[in-house]
Formats: structure tokens, C-alpha cells, sequence
């Protein structure tokens, strides 16, 4: 909603644009546009593939925002963990479960599209009167921060060290709880002899029975 | 704790090891590349066939007496030796001869049997061509003089490894009408002759 | 000593096309190309030399000759593998996802060539001298999977699903190794950004290169980076035997060459990294300080700032191309690993030495600043 605020300001001082900030508003413009019709595109496809796939790339519009508010290190950091892992991890869930479902239309499928679509356009008027009522305080100069990597770890390990900390012991619980439903316990325990039985690894056809020598295969 | 820290020098131990092997191997790997290359540039070079190469069949037209030897020997009959009977000379006289070579399995027992010698082996190999049915050579065909490698001004022979002089080891090193190592039939054979009329003086 | 390699190209070409007669603003958008021209042609080049390089290694390790009659010493055989998979046919299967198909090549082939932003080849021979350098290396190499997946998915066939999968799981496992062996470099060079990592190097020539202080990050980032660029020992997505060829079984032509393009030019990025993070970058084993000094000319004299500048030029290629030949011989040594060996070696093998490694390195800075960077 920044980038909105932000957009109008932009839009209306069009007409005298130096280079990089023409460059600026329309990478903004695109962005804001991919960002938009990826999201769209996500919940709109009946595909679920194409929906993982549209999902990168409103993480990677999302990432471009951050760099075009010079948060390189989120940028790269939204890169990184949204794209390169959540978003791999999806795509793997998805192509592992091969099950094609379909699904029934609801009962009352009408009213509650119109009930989904109230709580919508409520949120949307919300957050209107929000970017509306705040007095941006939006700056035309273009400061070059030093390096956000060092200026987000002073905070990380100053005012914000609580919540880091708690992030990573939840981070830590998950791991916990991976490894935990990984390993599986209870598959040693019904094998008493601590291997798996050897009756699972037999063929469960028959033996084909050895014919005399001498007699005729019947047909 | 002290099993704990055995675990852990165990692994390192093989950890070691392991790398240790892929080293050795690499070491191996560098060593054979300053080893000289012993590529054929097939089309430019070409290496010469061994003394008892089965190569394409040669047939003499005049020689053959069309007993049907030769088709009864191969594998699968596939030699077709089309003659009439000349009641008049009491002999059979051949019309034509063909082996198709898209089918021959260049065993040899047609020319190992042929009571005239009208067949032989030739150092011939390259006979690919565009259409199976071009392998089917007639008694025509079958009776071009065939293809010499040392013949070839276009072509650079080249020995085979047993071929070579003693202690070459790679076909571009030596001259390909250098002697090869050891001793050559006729030159035992002579060596025999001689050994014999010593003897025979002495005795 | 800090501005000893300083030519301002930028300045200089601005210059130079504003005495031409060209406005201010049209040169410096000219000039915003001519970096965008270099990337893609070094990465395009470097693609190249390293599939002439693998063929000739290759043979030489094999005892034969390799390309030969395609310009001298075989030179132009890449050249020809262009011209003939750009007038092939690009294939799409009848019942392949086109749309998914033929984005997936672009995917992985822009991931890869965007990375070559950040690695410079003298103090100011580089696209953009970016904050966060290492780590947005791996960052846009991380999108690469996800054109992986997209091609195993979209080609509609087993043995590419297969394959791009395994790419996926692949590069996700290998990524944190590698992470963490970049991780003890930035420790010791207070930053990601590459050049700071390269200066941090310099000092001494050869004895100061973070090979000698970083033996186990240097071994962890060796194994990483073959198995993220798929090379030999790891080369499981494409393992011709069981996948006939991995996520690429159905591609042709054009979309094919993006991807084989994509996977020397990964290579090759990682024969570069090696030599920033590792061997010195583009500094000399020694010092060309030392050797202007004695030579007795001025570090800020033009001629000797473009020798000096080609000098790193081919030093940082000297070290890249060591690497490729380490990829290369290895890839003639080692049998291919299976799954679960790889994601063992991964996970219960690097990892922990990776953060083993991190710690020392973090312990090792606070006890001795001036050797570790402190």
C-alpha cells in the first residue's frame, strides 16, 4: 500500500522524470502488475501446477519490491527461502501426491461466494481508509544506505533479539518435529528380531513347477 | 564418552581414507593424459587388417565348377549359385553367383571348402551403403579386385599393436612396411631349410 | 594501495560519447548496455570454452585426440554445436504442457546468467558491486530448480519428472553446505559483497588466499559446487543410464542448447566463485604491488593499470580453468554416486562439517584478528 501511495505521488510528477526515476516507476508498474496477476492467477487456475508455479513468481515480484525499496538482503533473503526452498518444497509435495480429485460443488455455493466476496470488499475498504487516513511521509530523496546486511543484524542481535531468538527455537521445533516423523519408531517394534521380516521381500507368485524331462508342454 | 569420540575418529578415518582413494584414482586419471593418443583418423588414416582378416569374399567366375560346396558348408545357405546342366558336355555350367553380405556372417567355411579355390578372403570391411539390397553382390561384384589400405595414396596405413616392431607400441610411430617383431613364416621356413641341409652335411 | 586498479570505464565511455555530441542521459543509458552486452558474452564464452575444454580433457584422459578438424585444435567445435542445435527443430511433444515447456530453458538459463552480476575480474571489472554479493549468488541460483521441475513436469514423461526432481532435492540439500562454506569466507572478509572478499585475500600474494584458511570450507565448497552444477560424481538428474537424460529427454533444438548452455555456464560460475572466495580472485600469487614496486613504476601510471588490470583478467581465468580441469578429471575418476549417498553425503557428512567449520572459523577470528580478519 507504500508502493500505491507512492505510485500516485510518482504518477502525478510524470512530467518531469529524470532517468532513474522513470526507470523506477516503471519497474514498479511491472512489478506491481506481475505481482497482481500472479496472485490472481494462483487462486483463479483449476491447475494446481500452474498455481505453484504462478507462486514463484509473486515471490520473485515481491523480492523486486523489496529491492526497489533498497532492502537488498530481504530481496535476496525472500529469494532464497520463499522461491528457492518453500516454493521447491510445494512443487515437490505436489508432483509426489499424484491424486487427481474432483470436487463436488458445494451446497449454498452462491451465497457463499457472495459472503467470500463481502469479507473482501470489506478488508479492501479497510485497508483504502488506512492508506488514506496515514500521513505518508513519503521522501522524494533517494538516500544510499551504507549496507542493509549490517544495519539488519545490529537490530537483529539489539532491540530485536527476542523474537529472533524465538524464531529460531521455532525453527528448531520443526526440525525437531521432522526428524521426529522421520525416523518412525514404531516400525522396529513390529519386527522383534530388529530386521524387517523376510517374508516381505518374497515374491507372492508361485514357484513355476519343474516339468519332467522328455514331456510335452501342454497348451 | 569415550565411544562417543571413537565413533568420531572412525568417520574421520574414512573420511580420510576415502579421500585419500579418490586422490589415487585421480593421480591415475592424470597419468594417462600424458599418455600419446592412438586415434585413428579413420577416413585420412586406416589401420591395415591382420594377415588372416575375413574380409568381403573375392569369386573367380572361371574357376567354379558350381558344385554347391560353398552353400552347403555356410550356416545359412546363402550363397545362390544359378547354373544349367549342358547335357552335351556333361557339365554344369554356371550363370551367375551371388552372397548377399547384408546377411553373411564372414564365417570363412565357403572359402575353407571351396574345392577350386574359387573363393577367398579379402582385406576389404568397408561396405556400407545406402540400400541393403546394394549388399547383395552378384558375380560381378564379387569378382572386383578388392580395396588395398597400402594402396590408397589418400590413405595413411597403419600397423595393428601386433603388427609393429619391437618395442613400438603405437601404429604412428613405425612406418608401416617396417618388419614386424618376431619371425616371419618364410623366414622360419628358411631358417628350417637351412638347419636341415646343416644337418645333413654333418651327417 | 586501494585504488591502484582504478579505471573508470564508466566515466570514461560517458565522457567520450558526450564529446561526440551525444545528450548526457542517452550516453549513460548506451552505457547501461555495454555491461549487459559483456555479462551475456562472457558467460556466453565461458560456456563455450568450457565445452571445448571437457572434450579436449576428456579425450586427452581417454587417449584420444578429441575435436580436431573444426579450426585449429578443434577451437570452433563449439561454435558449430550453436549453428547446428540453433537450425534444428525445436521440438515440443504432442502431449507436453507447451507454455510450461519452453519457459522452463529460460528459467533456468537467465537464473544462471544472472548471477555473473556480481563476479568481478579486477577492482572495478564488475557488472555491479552489489551489498549482499555472495549470498545473491546463491539466492537467484536457488530459482534454477524450479525451471528444473517445470521442465520434468511439462515434458510429460517419467524419466524427466524423475529427473527434475532429483535436481530439485539436489540443490536444495547442496545449497546449505555451500551456503555455510560462503558463510566462513564473508566471516573473514566482514562482508558479502565479492570484491571486499578478494581484497581480504590480497595482501601477501599467494601465502594470504583463504585456500590455506579455509582448507575444510575450500573442500566442502569444492563438493557443493560440483553437485549443484550436477557434474559427474553427482550427476544423478541426468544419469543417462537410468534417466536417459534426465529433465532434457524431451527437449530439441534450441530449448535443448539453453539447457546445456545453462549447465557449462553454471560450471563455469562456479569455477569463478572458487577463485574469489578461495584462490585470490584476479590478485597475482604475488603481490603486483610488490612487482610494480620493484619494477619501479608508479601504480597510478595508465599502461601499467591496463597491464595490471589484464594481468587479473587472466589470473582469475587461470584459476577458473584449474577448476574446470579438477570438474573434469574428476569426471573420468569417480563413478556416479546413488540418491541416497548423495543426500548422505549431504546432510549427515557436510553439513555438520560445514557448521563445525563455521564455528572454528568464528573462534579462530576472535583469538587471532590479524590472520582470520578481524
Amino acid at each position: 500500500m507504500l508502493m500505491a501511495a507512492g505510485l500516485g505521488e510518482k504518477l502525478a510528477g510524470l512530467g518531469s522524470l529524470s532517468l532513474a526515476e522513470g526507470t523506477q516507476v516503471g519497474v514498479l508498474v511491472i512489478l506491481a502488475a506481475l505481482v497482481t496477476a500472479s496472485a490472481m492467477g494462483v487462486v483463479l487456475l483449476s491447475n494446481i501446477v500452474y498455481s505453484a508455479f504462478l507462486l514463484g513468481f509473486t515471490f520473485l515480484g515481491i523480492a523486486g519490491m523489496y529491492l526497489l525499496l533498497n532492502a537488498d538482503f530481504v530481496a535476496a533473503a525472500q529469494v532464497l527461502i520463499y522461491v528457492g526452498a518453500v516454493n521447491v518444497l510445494i512443487l515437490f509435495a505436489i508432483m509426489l501426491v499424484n491424486k487427481r480429485q474432483e470436487y463436488k460443488p458445494l451446497k449454498l455455493g452462491n451465497l457463499r461466494n457472495a459472503i467470500a466476496g463481502l469479507v473482501c470488499l470489506g478488508l479492501f475498504g479497510l485497508l483504502l481508509v488506512t492508506v488514506t487516513t496515514v500521513p505518508w511521509n513519503v521522501t522524494t530523496r533517494i538516500s544510499r544506505l551504507p549496507s542493509t546486511t549490517v544495519a539488519i543484524a545490529q537490530h537483529f542481535f539489539t532491540d530485536y533479539l527476542l523474537p529472533f531468538e524465538l524464531a529460531s527455537v521455532l525453527l528448531l521445533v520443526a526440525l525437531v518435529g521432522a526428524i521426529v516423523l522421520a525416523r518412525r519408531e514404531f516400525i522396529p517394534e513390529t519386527s522383534p528380531l530388529g530386521y524387517p521380516d523376510e517374508e516381505s521381500l518374497e515374491l507372492v507368485e508361485r514357484p513355476l513347477q519343474q516339468l519332467p524331462a522328455g514331456s510335452q508342454v501342454k497348451n | 564418552m569415550f565411544g562417543f569420540l571413537k565413533q568420531v575418529g572412525d568417520y574421520t578415518r574414512e573420511a580420510v581414507q576415502a579421500a585419500k582413494y579418490i586422490g589415487q584414482g585421480m593421480a591415475v586419471t592424470f597419468d594417462h593424459m600424458r599418455r600419446r593418443p592412438i586415434t585413428v583418423q579413420y577416413p585420412y588414416e586406416k589401420l591395415i587388417p591382420s594377415e588372416r582378416f575375413r574380409g568381403r569374399i573375392h569369386f573367380e567366375f572361371d574357376k567354379c565348377i558350381s558344385c554347391e560346396v560353398c552353400v552347403r558348408v555356410c550356416p545359412i545357405n546363402l550363397p545362390v549359385v544359378d547354373y544349367t546342366y549342358n547335357t552335351a558336355m556333361k557339365k554344369k555350367e554356371l550363370k551367375s553367383y551371388s552372397i548377399d553380405f547384408g546377411v553373411c556372417i564372414f564365417c570363412g567355411n565357403c572359402v575353407e571348402y571351396c574345392p577350386t579355390n574359387c573363393l577367398s578372403m579379402t582385406e576389404e570391411y568397408d561396405l556400407a551403403t545406402y540400400d541393403r539390397h546394394d549388399l547383395n553382390f552378384d558375380n560381378v561384384a564379387l569378382g572386383r579386385m578388392p580395396y588395398k589400405v597400402t594402396d590408397d595414396p589418400m590413405v595413411t596405413p597403419i600397423r595393428e599393436l601386433a603388427y609393429l616392431p619391437k618395442g613400438v607400441i603405437n601404429g604412428h610411430e613405425a612406418p608401416h612396411t617396417a618388419p614386424r617383431a618376431g619371425k616371419r613364416p618364410e623366414d622360419i621356413l628358411e631358417e628350417l631349410e637351412a638347419a636341415a641341409t646343416t644337418t645333413a652335411t654333418d651327417s | 594501495m586501494e585504488a591502484a586498479q582504478g579505471i573508470d570505464l564508466q566515466r570514461a565511455t560517458v565522457a567520450l560519447l558526450s564529446q561526440w555530441g551525444v545528450p548526457l542521459t542517452v550516453a549513460q543509458v548506451l552505457w547501461m548496455l555495454l555491461p549487459m552486452v559483456a555479462i551475456v558474452l562472457v558467460a556466453t564464452v565461458g560456456a563455450l570454452v568450457c565445452t571445448w575444454l571437457e572434450r579436449k580433457i576428456s579425450a586427452a584422459a581417454q587417449q584420444r585426440i578429441g575435436p580436431e578438424y573444426a579450426g585449429p585444435f578443434g577451437l570452433a567445435i563449439p561454435v558449430a554445436d550453436v549453428a547446428k542445435l540453433l537450425v534444428k527443430g525445436n521440438l515440443v511433444p504432442a502431449s507436453a504442457d507447451p507454455l510450461l515447456f519452453s519457459l522452463a530453458p529460460a528459467i533456468v538459463f537467465i537464473s544462471v546468467f544472472l548471477c555473473y552480476l556480481v563476479v568481478p575480474f579486477g577492482q572495478n571489472l564488475l557488472i555491479s558491486n552489489l551489498g549482499t554479493g555472495i549470498f545473491f549468488i546463491i539466492a537467484i541460483s536457488s530459482i534454477a530448480p524450479i525451471g528444473l521441475l517445470m521442465a520434468g513436469y511439462a515434458s510429460n514423461n517419467k524419466y524427466s519428472l524423475l529427473g527434475g526432481l532429483r535436481a530439485a532435492a539436489q540443490s536444495i540439500s547442496y545449497e546449505i553446505p555451500l551456503a555455510l562454506a560462503a558463510l566462513a569466507v564473508a566471516m573473514m572478509s566482514n562482508g558479502l559483497d565479492t570484491v571486499q572478499i578478494v581484497h581480504q585475500q590480497e595482501g601477501l600474494g599467494i601465502l594470504t588466499w583463504n585456500v590455506w584458511r579455509q582448507p575444510v570450507g575450500f573442500g566442502i565448497f569444492l563438493i557443493a559446487a560440483l553437485a549443484e552444477c550436477e557434474r559427474m560424481p553427482f550427476d544423478l538428474p541426468e544419469a543417462e543410464e537410468e534417466l536417459v537424460a534426465g529433465y532434457q529427454t524431451e527437449y530439441a533444438g534450441a530449448n535443448f542448447m539453453l539447457f546445456y548452455g545453462g549447465s557449462y555456464a553454471n560450471l563455469f560460475l562456479a569455477g569463478l566463485l572458487v577463485a574469489v572466495m578461495y584462490l585470490g580472485g584476479w590478485s597475482l600469487p604475488i603481490p603486483i604491488e610488490a612487482i610494480g614496486q620493484t619494477l619501479g613504476i608508479a601504480p597510478t601510471q595508465p599502461l601499467w593499470q591496463v597491464v595490471a588490470a589484464l594481468l587479473g583478467i587472466t589470473m582469475m581465468l587461470l584459476k577458473t580453468f584449474a577448476f574446470l580441469f579438477f570438474a573434469i578429471l574428476l569426471r573420468w575418476t569417480v563413478p556416479r554416486v546413488r540418491i541416497d549417498q548423495l543426500l548422505d553425503l549431504g546432510w549427515k557428512f557436510l553439513l555438520p562439517i560445514g557448521l563445525a567449520n563455521l564455528l572454528v572459523t568464528a573462534a579462530l577470528k576472535l583469538a587471532f584478528p590479524v590472520a582470520f580478519g578481524g
